[in-house]
């Protein structure tokens, strides 16, 4: 076992610029001292570990943020992200609320990752993304700070991520002014993309429009071992073994990998043939065991129909996207700044 | 393992001396700006002259981790953790968990020119091919922003217009516009009865007029507020300390970091700033009790206002600690200091024995000593002087963490505006009368205190703990820091609690509990600075009794 750790570690050194190797490696590491054997996580700990941010009502580099409760019995909070407009530098509370004015203002709701089981909404990594895309998309940009796994588990993620969507379609202050309706987007890496084919889902059967979903390296799974988690198995910073604990942790007790919510288009999923899904923007990263999954999931959505694009990121791992330090950030950024603006 | 918070001493004295040679030297303002800003923006200190050093540890511990035999999950239960923004210290004390591990063969090569072992270097090819865009977010530039933060979204549209009149008539105060503000007053009364007051905005916007209307029309002396008597100071301190968890937090923090602090200590003595009914001390007493190799002898000083009739509180108090001090072995003195002020009090009172370990425990009470008179010195700096030359093992200080002494009215009344709410929010999770009810009053004397009163009178000078920081590093303490075991009590004081949405968080060191994600309290833990003999020698003369 030493052997091929040596082999991975040298490889994966050569991939990622020095810092983002020991952001990661930090998490991974820090990560595996919170999952136990039994299926228990140390969430103490995990807080402890955590690295976050309070909400700002400054603007900070044209951005501000602010933390509001969407539900009180779920205690589910979301951090909401504006652009500062040149009047007022210091937002007072009645106007953090104040009505968008431009004629088509695009509403992000963002979903973080962490395996559903990590991070939160004011997590810094997090805090720094969602600030990045408000800039990047003019775009309102809403994170969620959904229940998390083991404690809970299917379906309380994509049950918050509703409430966010409905909470969020209900506000006359995020109505574009063109038509007096909020344009929603929906985006999310790791769990976060997961939660997001879920959530539109529930859309679609209930009538609330959704623009666009935008998947950054999405956690997708199944029984079979398919031929990346074999060969990129431990090889950057993710193993086979991981993703099974996280599934496990997430999953109803009793069910496998073959779950729709962990396989939307496997035995247990279901078609979208003829349903009017939004359109998707995925990216995959090369380097990612799990990118099989990844591109299952874009040829099922290509098979029913549905208006897809997909990036692969040949030299990307995991994580690529959270330091702007690399030739597939900006790439990725681009085309998400492109999908969103799309819409006028 | 204690750490240094370098980053806050740059700047201070320099060559404050550290006893032990592991400790990192102080940053330099220079190095500073040597932080990787990448890594600062996910909420990580690493100098971009250390970052292959780290890599290179992070492989190490990898290699012990993935080698050891031991649980990892039990492993990392069983250690303390200690401000993890500081990597590199953070890998190095999970390091030290394993039994020497053999160096990585993958970090030494042979070098095929010269036939030497080198170090193996993965990153300097991969450097150069790397598009390394510059960094251009600093960590100082991120930590000095001024931060409004704001928690609840308010749904109802009288609760805007509610919020909206309070800042205006705040703001003719602010002005001396009393007969603009006494107009806004009648329309917010009359607004009140169409918002719902039992809960949310309504609540609390309630006691924000009634504090407005008593500034207006009784001055800024504060009156029959600040009359009320020591006894129903304690009742309400009371209510408040069972219907939610920021005081039980204070104390549950404070005391592990005490006990931490009086590891291998015989000889110890608590002081604490504000006895009230010592709620504090029996959990401190039996966890000595429960100490491998036996409790210390504990000494307890309680300072607290003289009582008006005859009786005398402290020492009732004592009488009750000390029955359960020997209830469970522990030998215990008590010593009460009546004072109805904290700046009346002096060193000598408290007969500090040089042999013993010193503990200062100050909840909520430091910021009752900063004056507002800019010409006269703040009682703050006399008590830290002979805080410090008391050379206290710890000083552990809680306090609310809020901006509420800024000299302009209006900024001021904002900021509780907004504190208050949060913290009223929070007593809604809270069911059990009569506990809620008083709890209310006791915060809603809080209210008034800051809204109402001007000078000698306003004694709810709140401050966040950034300026704590400041002017406890400027008087020569130092701060230690509190740890996984601290951060995972409180975190387990909540799950008590059946309501979702205090949350406990860990930074640099020390501990805030807040409702959702805005901090309401914040607890910390120093030292003094021993760089030179104390300036306040402290007499001889009392031996312990």
């Amino acid at each position: 076992m030493a052997r091929s750790n040596e082999v991975n570690l040298n490889e994966c050194k050569m991939v990622v610029p020095l810092n983002t190797w020991v952001l990661i490696s930090n998490f991974k590491l820090a990560y595996n001292l919170l999952r136990r054997p039994d299926g228990t996580f140390n969430r103490h700990l995990a807080e402890f570990l955590d690295r976050k941010v309070p909400a700002n009502a400054n603007p900070v580099d044209g951005v501000f943020s602010f933390d509001v409760l969407i539900d009180r019995g779920t205690s589910l909070l979301s951090r909401i992200y504006r652009p500062a407009t040149a009047e007022e530098p210091q937002p007072n509370v009645a106007e953090l609320e104040k009505p968008v004015t431009a004629e088509v203002v695009p509403v992000i709701i963002f979903f973080h990752g962490g395996s559903f089981a990590h991070s939160s909404a004011n997590s810094a990594i997090y805090d720094t993304l969602c600030r990045r895309l408000v800039g990047l998309c003019k775009a309102v940009v809403l994170s969620v700070n959904y229940r998390r796994a083991p404690e809970n588990r299917y379906p309380c993620a994509y049950d918050d991520g509703w409430t966010a969507l409905k909470w969020v379609n209900s506000r006359p202050w995020l109505q574009s002014q063109k038509d007096s309706k909020v344009h929603i987007y929906l985006a999310g890496d790791s769990s976060g993309g997961n939660i997001v084919h879920h959530v539109a889902l529930r859309a679609m059967e209930s009538g609330t429009h959704v623009l666009g979903n935008i998947l950054l390296n999405p956690m997708f799974g199944g029984q079979e071992r398919t031929e990346s988690e074999q060969r990129l198995d431990g090889k950057y910073f993710v193993t086979l073994r991981d993703r099974d604990w996280y599934w496990r942790a997430y999953l109803p007790e009793g069910e496998d990998r073959d779950h729709h919510a962990c396989n939307p288009f496997g035995p247990n999923g279901r078609s979208l043939e003829g349903i009017k899904f939004p359109k998707s923007l995925v990216v995959v990263a090369g380097l990612d065991l799990i990118q099989d999954w990844q591109l299952a999931y874009v040829e099922g959505l290509k098979k029913a129909d549905q208006e897809v694009k997909l990036l692969y990121m040949e030299q990307a791992t995991i994580g690529f996207y959270l330091l702007p330090n690399n030739n597939h950030f900006h790439t990725v950024m681009d085309e998400i700044s492109k999908f969103v603006g799309s819409d006028c | 393992m204690v750490l240094y918070d370098s980053a806050t001493l740059a700047g201070s004295s320099s060559g404050s001396s550290s006893s032990s040679s592991s400790k990192p030297p102080p940053l330099q303002p220079e190095q500073r700006q040597d932080i990787d800003g990448h890594l600062a923006g996910a909420g990580y200190k690493v100098r971009s002259s250390e970052l292959r050093k780290v890599a290179q540890r992070l492989e190490r511990l990898e290699t012990a981790m993935v080698n050891s035999p031991a649980d990892l999950s039990q492993l990392a239960s069983d250690t303390i953790h200690y401000n993890p923004s500081d990597l590199a210290s953070w890998v190095d004390s999970l390091l030290s968990e394993f039994p020497l591990t053999p160096t990585c063969p993958a970090e030494f090569v042979t070098d095929p020119v010269t036939n030497q072992t080198v170090v193996n270097d993965a990153w300097t090819t991969t450097e150069t091919n790397m598009l390394l865009v510059p960094q251009n977010v600093s960590y100082e530039q991120q930590n000095l922003n001024n931060q409004l933060t704001v928690v609840t979204a308010m749904e109802e549209d009288s609760g805007i217009r509610l919020v909206h009149m309070l800042m205006t008539c705040a703001e003719c105060v602010q002005c001396g516009d009393f007969s603009l503000a006494t107009s806004f007053l009648e329309d917010m009364q009359g607004l009140l009865t169409r918002v719902n007051t039992v809960c949310g905005i309504g609540k609390v916007a309630g006691h924000f007029i009634d504090a407005l209307s008593r500034r207006i029309f009784q001055g800024i002396g504060g009156g029959s507020i600040n009359g009320g008597s020591a006894y129903e100071n304690e009742i309400l301190y009371h209510h408040f300390y069972e219907a939610c968890p920021y005081l039980k937090f204070a104390h549950f923090t404070a005391n592990q970091a005490i006990l931490e602090a009086f590891d291998g200590h015989d000889c110890v003595h608590v002081v604490d700033f504000n006895l009230m009914h010592g709620l504090q001390w029996p959990a401190l007493i039996q966890a000595l009790a429960l100490r491998p190799g036996g409790p210390p002898l504990l000494r307890l000083t309680g300072i607290g206002p003289p009582s008006p009739d005859g009786r005398d509180s402290l020492r009732e108090v004592g009488l009750r600690l000390a029955e359960l001090a020997r209830s469970v072995n522990v030998r215990f003195a008590f010593r009460g200091v009546a004072a109805s002020r904290l700046e009346d009090v002096k060193p000598w009172m408290l007969q500090v024995n040089p042999k013993e370990s010193v503990a200062v425990n100050s909840i909520m009470q430091l910021h009752r000593l900063l004056g507002s008179d800019p010409n006269r010195n703040a009682p703050i700096e006399t008590v830290l002087n002979w805080i410090r030359s008391l050379n206290p093992k710890i000083m552990t200080v809680v306090e609310q963490e809020a901006n509420h002494n800024q000299p302009g009215f209006l900024y001021r009344f904002t900021e509780a505006l907004h504190y208050y709410s949060t913290m009223f929010d929070s007593l809604e999770a809270c069911t059990v009368q009569p506990n809620k009810a008083l709890a209310e009053i006791y915060i809603q004397r809080e209210i008034t205190n800051v809204v109402s009163c001007e000078g000698s009178a306003r004694v709810e000078r709140h401050e966040p703990l950034a300026k704590w920081r400041i002017r406890l590093t400027g008087a020569g303490f130092r701060p230690l820091h509190l740890g996984s075991n601290a951060y995972k009590q409180a975190s387990m004081l909540l799950t008590l609690f059946s309501a979702e949405g205090y949350s406990v968080e860990e930074n640099d060191g020390y501990l805030t509990l807040g409702w959702h994600s805005r901090p309401l309290i914040a607890a910390s833990a120093w030292q003094a600075v021993s760089d030179a003999p104390s300036e306040f020698p402290v007499p001889d003369t009392h031996r312990l009794s």
